[in-house]
Order: C-alpha cells, then structure tokens, then sequence
C-alpha cells in the first residue's frame, strides 16, 4: 500500500518537477540566462581609459548624482533613502573610496554591474535602472567609470538597507528578474527617423532612464514593455508622471520642448516635483544638440491607448462616491487662482502656466493638481528662467472641501476629467514626505 | 492727387503746430533738466518695478511671511523676514535647500534654487522696513518673577549655565548685527521656542563652530520657555535696523560671524 502510494507519489510529481524546471529554464534564459551572474576578471590597479570630461556630462545627463547624493551630503557618496513598498533602500557611494566606494572596483565590473544589475554585492535591486544602462556603448561606460575616479574619495557607507523579506534577501532578485527582465537591444532605427532620433533614443531610454518615472509599472515594481513611457505614479515620490508620447506632447513642437528640457519652463508650463529635480540636477546642462534629439525622439513616440481616455479608474481616489462639495469651485477660482492663471485658465506667457491642457489637469489622476495647491511651488532656476515665478501654498489658508473644489471645477472645465476630487482626497494627499 | 493723405497728417495732434522754440542756451539748460529729471524718475520708477517685479516671483513667500516679508497678522508661528540681515537670510535658504534646516514647507520651495536668486531674494527682505508686530504684543503682562529671570538671561546671560548674554551677539536693543545674525524681537513665542528646540535635537544647524547649538543646549527647558515668552512681548520700532557690523565684539566664535572668528 506504502509503496504503492510512493510509486504514485513518484509519478505525479516528476513530471510535475520537470516541467517546473523547464518553466524556470526558459524564463532564466529570457532574462539573460546565467551571463549576468558571471562577474568579469579585472584588476583595479588598470588606469581608467576613459574620456572623463565626456564622463562628467555623462554623469550630468545620466543623474547619477540625484540618487547617490543624500541632501546636504558629500555628491556621488550615496546614501539618500529610497522608500518602496517592501521597505527602504539607501543608495551607495560612487566615491572611489577603496572600502565604501568603487575604489577597488575594475571598468569590467564597473560596465558589468551598469549592463547587468550585478555585482560582487549580488543582484542590485531593480531601483538602479541598469535596464536602460545595458544600452549604453564601452565608450560612454568607460567615460563614466573614468570621471567617477577623478572624484576626490570619501569613506561613507550608507545605511544597510531596511526591506522585508524576501525583498531583503537577493537571491530573491533572481526571481524577479525571470518573471519582470526581459533585456533585448533596441530594435534598428525606422529609414524615416528625421535627424537625432538615434541620438534622442539613447538619451531617452538608455543614459537618462526616463521610463523610470515615466513608465506605467506593472507587478512587483516591473515595468513591463506595454507600459513603456506610458506614465503612472512615481513610486515612493507621490507625484504623477504624465505619458510621453506625440499625443501628450503635441503642445510643444520640437525647439519648444528641448527648451522646457533645459529651461524647465516654457509657455506650457514649468516643472515641479520630480521633475523639477531632474532639470536641476541634470537636464539644464544638456548640450543642446541634445536636448533637440531627445524631443526628436520622444515626439515620434506612438500614442498610447489608441483614442480612449486615460482610465481615472485605476487610481486609487478616497471616496468612491464623494458627498456634493458645499462650496463653489467656480467662484474660489476666481479669488484665489485667477489672478496668475487668468479666467479661462489660460495661464500669462512664460510667467504662469495655462491650466488648459496642463497634464495636472488633464491626468487620470488629481495627485499632482491637488498637491500643488497645496503646497505651491517654485520651479527650477536654470539659465534660461533664473528667477522663476513661484505659486503660493494653500494648505491652511483653504479647507480640504474648498481646494477639492477649486480641483474638481479645474480638472472638469479644462482636463475633460469628469470625476470630482472630495476632500478626503485631498487629506489623503497631504504631507510633505521629506527623505 | 486727392488720395494724398498730406493734409490729414497735418492736423493730426501729432503734427499740431509747436510753440516758438526757446533760445538756444535755454534750451539747453531746460533739457538738461528735463532729462535729469526724467532720469531720476525713470531710475526710481525702474527700481521701483523691479521691486515690484520681484515680488510678484514671491508669491509662494507671502503666503506666510507677508509681502514685504512683514509677517502676517495673527501668525502664531511664522516669522518676520523684513529687515533681518541679508547674510543671515542667505544661510537661512541655502539651509533649507542644503538640509541644515528641515521645516518641509520651505526645503519644497528652495531645494531646486541656486545661490544668485537665493541673494537677490534675501537681499529684497533685508531691504524692507523692519517694522513688525510682535505676534504676542496683546499678550498680558509677564508675571514678575518670569520677567526678571527673563532679562537676567537676556541681558546677562546665565554665566555659571555657559550661556552668554542674547544681547552680546543680536545687539543692545536685540535688532541683529550685520552681516548675519537676526533680530531677535518681533518673533511669535512658538517660532523661538521651536527653532531652540531643532538646535537642541539636531534639527536646526548652523555653520560650524555652531554656537546657537551650544546655548540651547545648556539652557534648561523652563528658561527656554521664558526666553522665548519674554523675547515675544518685544516689538522692534519702524526704523531698527540691525547694528551696523563691527559695532559690537560678540564673546564667541562663530560659524555665522565671521568678523568676530579672530577673537582669542
């Protein structure tokens, strides 16, 4: 009887073992296979080669410095908290310090860990966009590699990371990386593609890793290939990230949006929240062949969605059926709001953004709106706008109900975005989550 | 020929006759009036609306501090910016922005902000009249006892406690002392309570050698109270400007004063 249940046992669960390991096999393979995790031979002690002036533009362009920069701290020495939704993750130090930094570190595991995602630490967690890296030439790696070591080196270890489990365990990054990593080189460029789209692609999606903010994530923090530069909410920075794509963009044509890249401001409008940080820290020093090829490029990026609306659906709102808003969205738009963005919403020249067509206006989802009201804000000074026009914050000055009210009567008049924000939305978004 | 518009033109007010032309030498010295006179007042108009300008930027400034940095009435918190030294309100931004200072609101406003409009900025606010109500003016008189104590530390300082005289470093009359350190009257009782409270814990930095750091350290909490209380019923006059710098020889060494780094 024993035996028979054992043979059985024996029958269902080999095949059963087999398929398992042949499901894991292929999606090993698609995520590259066992390549990755082969960490090169390489000595420290080889100069870098690289073109480090050309690193330190790459650097610029590529935002190392946002991320591996704690406020107020040492630049590129790591250590500025990252809050996920399976704990926190601090950045490392870039420093060529030899125990905390890469002072010890070759260029083929500089270039390894930049294509790759690993390192003599292990797997690297997916917040380090080494998907978008893996596009980039041994030229632009090397150059890179070579302006990191020109940077005077600091001893700083940040603060071990605080992730639950098995987030907290990298083998589990193994996992991820056979059900989210999908590598593969970008395809040929179209015969058609107008001048500096080539260049405009890499930019885009290799060195400035652009669908990181902008891309629609999908399970588990992925960001699948349909949600490519599709836009969602930021993770851990509670800001929207609008689409980029020729719909989304048609406001600008080509000049106008290399400009909003370096200015940060334009007739359309300035940048804010994390936005406004990347101009800061790196995009008003795009060349400026560059900043033309990357709005080539994302100009010609295929519409998403096809014709629908944006589904609101999909953000979470507080209420589902919010009570009717006592106050008049109409009239405090015109105490409050009219004065800069004008009675129709049409903004004033490069001083105050049009409201109409605005992506806090137009978006699916009221975060970004509703947070800047709140909290005002002040765009970026860049050479191009080096002392911007700020809006004043209304937290305190206007209840929940009025600026859900002022919210809703913008988003409906001149974002076609019917559903109405209730004041437990706004309380929702409230908070100043500082790192 | 009837179409020339020749005779339009000459009676447009445009091409109104003129008065008979003054004599040469007068018209020289009636131009040179003229145009200094209209060069003062187009450099004071101009002056003017660029001020004017300005503020229009800081919009996001007024909502808490006024529009001339003069504080809102009935604030019980925020303070007064108007008058306060310039190089005082530059580290202030640059802390914001720097993390030295934490308080959300203004790290959002100053984080994306660079050195030349952080100065212009502080430069406006130290221009204005310092002219400010103290938030607890209406308040009802301090009992005796907390008074006293309160201008002993003001005054003299707690020497056995390490804490010097406010007064040694923020002037006499506690209006500041350029090129950095702020006035000290005119500001709501929970804004100084508060900012003690941040060098305490960490919170608040200044440059190092931080000497504010040291003090709150070493005061205790209840004199912190009555500092604060006292310091709060104070108002500054229209025209108190801080002391000039080099006018008085603070007894520490500063981050924030650097005329005063050569003392032993």
């Amino acid at each position: 009887m024993i035996r028979r249940i054992a043979l059985w046992s024996v029958l269902i669960a080999l095949p059963l073992l087999l398929l398992g390991a042949a499901i894991g096999g292929v999606l090993l393979l698609r995520q590259g296979g066992l390549a990755p995790y082969r960490l090169p031979a390489g000595t420290a002690a080889a100069p870098a080669a690289g073109d480090a002036a050309e690193g330190a533009y790459l650097a610029r362009i590529g935002n190392c410095l946002t991320c591996h920069t704690v406020r107020g701290g040492v630049a590129f020495a790591g250590g500025r908290p990252f809050r996920t939704d399976y704990g926190t993750l601090y950045s490392t130090n870039l420093t060529p310090d030899p125990n905390t930094g890469l002072g010890d570190w070759s260029v083929e595991a500089f270039r390894h860990a930049m294509r790759h995602g690993v390192s003599r630490h292990g797997v690297l967690y997916p917040a380090f966009p080494y998907a978008n890296f893996a596009h980039l030439t041994d030229a632009d790696l090397d150059a890179l590699f070579a302006y990191l070591r020109t940077l005077p080196p600091v001893e700083a270890l940040p603060p071990p990371n605080d992730l639950q489990w098995p987030a907290s365990w990298r083998g589990a990054l193994v996992g991820w990386r056979m059900l989210h990593y999908r590598p593969a080189p970008l395809p040929p460029a179209p015969a058609d593609a107008p001048p500096g789209w080539l260049r405009g692609r890499y930019l885009v999606d290799g060195l400035g890793h652009c669908a990181m903010c902008h891309g629609t994530r999908g399970a588990q923090g992925s960001l699948p290939t349909e949600g490519y530069l599709a836009g969602g909410r930021i993770p851990g920075q509670g800001w929207y990230a609008p689409p980029l794509d020729a719909r989304q963009l048609a406001r600008y044509d080509v000049d106008q949006l290399a400009d909003y890249l370096v200015t940060g401001n334009g007739e359309h409008g300035a940048a804010y929240g994390s936005m406004a940080e990347v101009v800061y820290t790196s995009l008003r020093h795009l060349r400026a062949d560059d900043a033309r090829a990357m709005a080539t490029y994302l100009k010609s990026v295929p519409p998403h969605g096809g014709d629908e609306k944006p589904d609101a659906g999909r953000f979470l709102y507080a209420a589902a059926q919010p009570a009717a808003n006592p106050h008049n969205g109409g009239r405090l738009y015109q105490d409050h709001c009219a004065s800069c963005h004008g009675d129709s919403g049409e903004g004033r020249g490069h001083d105050y953004p049009p409201l109409r067509g605005a992506v806090s206006v137009t978006a699916p989802d009221p975060v970004n709106a509703v947070r800047l009201v709140l909290y005002g804000g002040m765009p970026p000074t860049t050479a191009g706008n080096p002392r911007p026009h700020s809006m004043p914050p209304f937290a305190g000055r206007l209840g929940n109900a009025e600026i859900a009210a002022i919210v809703t009567h913008i988003r409906r008049n001149w974002g076609e975005q019917d559903r109405p924000v209730s004041a437990a939305d706004v309380a929702a978004y409230y908070g100043i989550r500082g790192d | 020929m009837s179409l020339a518009p020749s005779t339009d033109r000459e009676t447009s007010p445009v091409n109104a006759p003129h008065p008979a032309p003054p004599r040469p030498g007068a018209c020289a010295r009636t131009l040179a009036r003229l145009a200094c006179t209209a060069l003062l007042a187009f450099g004071a108009a101009s002056a003017q609306s660029a001020e004017a300008d300005l503020r229009e930027r800081l919009a996001a400034c007024a909502a808490c501090h006024g529009e001339r940095g003069e504080g809102v009435a009935g604030s019980t918190y925020y303070p007064h910016l108007a008058g306060k030294p310039a190089g005082y309100l530059v580290e202030q931004l640059q802390a914001f922005r720097d993390g030295r200072r934490h308080y959300w609101q203004m790290v959002w406003l100053t984080q994306y902000m660079d050195d030349a409009y952080i100065a212009e900025i502080a430069a406006y606010y130290a221009a204005q009249p310092p002219h400010t109500q103290a938030a607890d003016v209406g308040a009802p008189a301090l009992p005796a006892a907390v008074r006293e104590r309160a201008e002993q530390l003001v005054h003299h300082g707690d020497a056995q406690a390490g804490v010097p005289a406010c007064t040694a470093c923020h002037g006499a009359a506690l209006t500041g002392l350029e090129p950095a350190v702020p006035a000290l009257v005119g500001l709501p009782q929970d804004y100084i309570v508060s900012q003690i409270g941040s060098w305490r814990d960490g919170t608040r930095r200044s440059k190092t050698p931080d000497c504010m750091a040291r003090i709150a350290a070493a005061l205790s909490p209840a004199d912190i109270r009555i500092v604060a209380q006292y310091l709060s019923h104070q108002s500054p006059g229209a025209h108190d400007r801080p002391a000039a710098p080099g006018s008085l020889m603070p007894p520490l060494t500063c981050g924030d004063l650097p005329h005063a780094q050569v003392t032993p």
